[in-house]
């Protein structure tokens, strides 16, 4: 720490006197630090209480999500507590927020954590840290964590995607196009060989995948062994028919890790490409999963389920795409992260900062996509990004435009609402997936001319064509809670 | 054939316009302004461009269906800019929408033809892959041919660059290079390519006149000069040597300028080891002194 | 059966310039081209035997149809597919791969189960040739 900043502290006598000191006077606030490589940064987004200065609400922020108590005590001076304190060193003001705006005063503080603070390869531990305890701080009102930069050091500290986009791809042996899935609907309800049939139509009919839902366990009326079983008979029969592998995300989320462990074991035996686990079991579930998935050969796909109680809003909690980070280093192969065109919360521009996140070697920084750092992710391998929700046939174009080529697209009652059939769904999907990747290679501007190309295809594929006819009009036009705040016409902050 | 001419719509094409849209006069233009010399060759490549572009309107108003066979054969001795012209003639092609790519693949018979039995198919397969959407350069083509060994690989390859002149006439163009004697006594032995070439041209050795005005424009672009002296060597010089053997045009002259710029370079740090200071001026020249060493000055009659 | 491997094999079989417009998009990206032909379409059988390597140097999309004319005329009656290889970091695999060619009865796969305790089932895919039907 160089000296004109520890001049700006309390002079050490004072600054270890017993009581309570301001948390900026306590050297959590640096405007001058520089920070290291080797610093885990966050970004935190603070509404402080009336009264309470940006820099002493970001001080407290950085005190309180590392060395800090509420009240001095003489065990810091046991410590090189200059080291692990971590260090407010920047405060902007949010644009559109404040006076003359429906929004109040908002700030975006940058804070900087020494690498020692964590214990390496832990998820469980880094968020123990930086959103521990400090969300429910009193002089807050409000406290969401934007966005973080971890530094390669401890990257490399994780294990990253069991499987990760490109072995996935070589597994399946299928390139060149987004893939497909569906949820078995409905969700609950179903016995194990009611379930199975609905698995073996869709993945027949063109699906690569079939999903369970999120809260598909085992239940009374099926528990998981029938299910795993009924699966995946469906599964070999729609490869023996197709000449394709095919898949269906087993969940395995269960109460215990003993229980988890059981369920991932069964899917391998029966021969799964595939497992599922819920973003609820916990950070610490998820990575046991992740190398169990590595030891085994197994893709692991995360249904985030839970996420919209902390990410949603723009004031409080945690944004998406630092979720998305985690679980990119945590290890899993699939995540759930957005549509924009269907039924749920997804603005274009936070989708593209979250798939970037997941697919990029190195992300760049890109206000207009809500990314605030770059993020080198040395080598670490590649999360499918899933898209579920509400989409259809008809939208296949603006689906390839907004979400690329690398993604799965889930289309559950676009497929087995399909009026023809389950397999006609299947089908009808996956033919106007290849008309669009097939024209958009051939230079044709889907985005402009989807519509048509998806109409010629239907004159031979009448699955299609009754596809685009029942769902033609359907579409979720409401305005994204969760938006970013630079862009060319800035969106209010809520 | 008739009865398809009086099916013709009665309307006039724009054949100005389809000219100044190709942008092909830019590459004439080019050719014209860097080529000294040359003036049949540069006739002849404005009678092809003149050529594609009606073949090209008449393919529009339906006259036509297909484009025209493009090979050619450039003859004439080394140095006489035939490899210039082709990569230009490359460009002209491409604008004009006989070829897709403004590529030239350049090869010899070392590139064609294999040293085992199954070796020369890959190889001529491997070259024609490559040229395919462009063209392809055969340099001294004849060497392909070789009568005196009944068992020589080169025939295979000609038969499979025959194919694909024939075949893909809409994929490739292929340009044959040589000597002109050679080049007949190959085309008598090979009577398949021949008629496969649409376009033969000459390319004429360069006057004295030219050599010279080649001598100023490559020294210019080397960035040197020379003065009258040394541009007095220089013509001698070119008198002289277009009477010795292995004369090869432009190449002799690039050759002699590229060891006058040695010797000139030796007698600079000569001179300056000797406590000469050696001036921007003199770094630019090259002398009559760099020249008159030369062996054409000792082994001249005169 | 008609076998869905590939990225277009929901389509209709692809024309000759429609895979010629496919090589060229591929081309453009940067990406190798190889051709690679097989018998046995048994989704396991990752390695089908490779037509020459892969064309690293060829800029033009004739050049491929060059080799691919080639290939099926000497595999008539075998699946042949397009490959296109990027080399560049962060994927160094396959992007693009698709059906140019089929056998004209393709073989079907035999599903074999063997059961095991608790109601658990071993399965695996056996190719059928169709000179095979109906042998088991």
């Amino acid at each position: 720490m160089n000296t004109a900043v520890a001049a700006k502290q309390a002079p050490t006598r004072k600054r270890y006197d017993a009581g309570v000191l301001k948390y900026r006077e306590m050297g959590y606030w640096q405007p001058d630090y520089q920070p290291q490589d080797t610093d885990v940064i966050a970004l935190f987004r603070i509404t402080p209480q009336d009264g309470v200065e940006p820099e002493e609400a970001a001080a407290a922020v950085a005190g309180e999500s590392s060395t800090a108590t509420w009240t001095v005590v003489w065990t810091d001076r046991l410590t090189a507590c200059d080291k692990y304190r971590a260090k407010a060193y920047r405060v902007d003001p949010v644009p559109n927020t404040g006076p003359g705006t429906r929004t109040e005063q908002q700030y975006f503080a940058y804070i900087a954590y020494e690498l020692d603070l964590f214990e390496e390869g832990s998820i469980a531990n880094l968020t123990a840290s930086i959103i521990g305890n400090v969300f429910g701080f009193k002089p807050l009102k409000a406290l969401r964590l934007e966005d973080m930069r971890i530094p390669v050091a401890y990257v490399k500290t994780f294990q990253g995607p069991a499987t990760g986009i490109v072995v996935e791809r070589e597994r399946l042996d299928k390139f060149g196009r987004p893939l497909l899935g569906a949820t078995t609907k409905p969700k609950l309800g179903l016995s194990g060989r009611n379930y199975g049939r609905v698995v073996y139509e869709a993945l027949r009919g063109g699906l690569d995948f079939v999903k369970d839902d999120e809260n598909i366990n085992s239940q009374p009326f099926m528990h998981w062994r029938d299910r795993f079983l009924f699966c995946m008979e469906a599964v070999n029969k729609a490869s023996a028919a197709t000449g394709e592998v095919k898949g269906h995300y087993l969940n395995v989320t269960a109460a215990t890790m003993e229980d988890m462990y059981e369920r991932a074991e069964f899917a391998k035996e029966l021969g799964s490409v595939i497992i599922m686990i819920d973003l609820v079991i916990g950070y610490t579930a998820i990575q046991s999963m992740a190398k169990w998935a590595r030891r085994n050969d197994m893709i692991l796909h995360l249904h985030r389920a839970g996420h919209g109680t902390y990410t949603r809003q723009k004031n409080h909690g945690i944004a998406f795409r630092v979720i998305a980070k985690w679980m990119r280093l945590a290890g899993v192969d699939h995540i759930h992260a957005g549509t924009v065109v269907g039924k749920l919360e997804g603005d274009p521009n936070v989708i593209a900062g979250i798939y970037d996140t997941l697919r990029e070697p190195v992300t760049r920084a890109s206000l207009m996509h809500g990314v605030f750092f770059d993020q080198d992710w040395a080598g670490l391998r590649k999360v499918m990004p899933v898209a579920s929700g509400g989409i259809h046939a008809g939208q296949m174009h603006q689906l390839l435009h907004y979400l690329g080529e690398d993604v799965v697209l889930q289309f559950g009652g676009g497929t087995i609402g399909h009026p023809h059939g389950i397999a006609q769904g299947a089908q009808a999907n996956r033919v106007a997936l290849e008309a669009i990747v097939q024209a958009r290679n051939e230079g044709v501007d889907i985005w402009n001319e989807g519509p048509q190309i998806l109409e010629r295809a239907a004159r031979w594929c009448s699955p299609l064509r009754a596809a685009l006819d029942t769902w033609r009009d359907v579409t979720f036009n409401y305005t994204s809670t969760d938006t970013v705040d630079f862009v060319p016409t800035p969106t209010e902050a809520v | 054939m008739i009865a398809a001419l009086d099916n013709i719509e009665r309307k006039d094409v724009d054949l100005e316009g389809l000219f100044s849209e190709s942008h092909v006069g830019e590459v004439i233009e080019q050719l014209d302004r860097e080529l000294v010399g040359l003036a049949p060759v540069k006739q002849r490549v404005r009678e092809i461009a003149a050529f594609l572009l009606v073949s090209r309107a008449r393919a529009q108003l339906g006259i036509e269906s297909e484009m025209p066979s493009m090979h050619m054969c450039f003859t004439g001795n080394p140095g006489t800019g035939k490899t210039t012209v082709a990569a230009r003639m490359a460009d002209i092609l491409q604008r004009l929408g006989c070829i897709r790519k403004n590529t030239l693949v350049t090869v010899t018979r070392d590139d064609l033809v294999g040293q085992y039995i199954g070796h020369t198919a890959p190889k001529t397969r491997e070259v024609l892959k490559r040229a395919m959407g462009g063209v392809l350069f055969i340099d001294e083509a004849y060497y392909l041919y070789r009568p005196e060994n009944e068992r020589d690989y080169g025939q295979e390859s000609i038969e499979i660059l025959l194919q694909a002149m024939e075949n893909n006439r809409n994929d490739l163009v292929v340009i044959l290079a040589g000597y002109k004697d050679r080049m007949d006594t190959f085309f008598r032995a090979n009577a398949g390519i021949r008629s496969r070439i649409a376009h033969h041209i000459e390319f004429p050795d360069f006057t004295q006149d030219e050599l010279l005005q080649i001598a100023e424009l490559m020294v210019a672009g080397m960035h040197y000069r020379f003065d009258d002296e040394s541009r007095k060597t220089m013509r001698r010089y070119i008198e002289h040597r277009i009477q010795q053997p292995n004369f090869a045009n432009a190449r002799s002259i690039r050759n002699a300028l590229d060891r006058a710029r040695l010797r000139q370079a030796n007698r600079l740090f000569a001179r300056a080891m000797n406590g000469e200071r050696t001036s921007s001026e003199a770094l630019t020249l090259i002398d009559a002194e760099d020249l008159l060493p030369s062996r054409v000055f000792q082994n001249a009659t005169t | 059966m008609r076998i869905t491997q590939g990225t277009f094999s929901f389509l209709p079989d692809l024309t000759d310039d429609q895979i010629r417009a496919q090589i060229n998009y591929a081309l453009n990206q940067g990406w190798a081209i190889s051709l690679e032909y097989t018998d046995d379409p048994h989704p396991r059988n990752t390695y089908w035997e490779m037509w020459g390597l892969p064309m690293f140097d060829v800029r033009d999309a004739a050049g491929v149809m060059y080799e691919l004319y080639a290939c099926r005329k000497m595999h008539p009656n075998e699946y042949i597919r397009v490959n296109a290889f990027d080399a560049t970091r962060g994927f160094e695999t396959v992007r693009l791969s698709f059906l140019v060619n089929r056998p004209k009865e393709e073989p079907e796969f035999r599903l074999v189960r063997s059961e095991g305790p608790g109601r658990s089932i071993r399965y695996s895919l056996q190719t059928v040739f169709p000179g095979e039907r109906g042998l088991s």
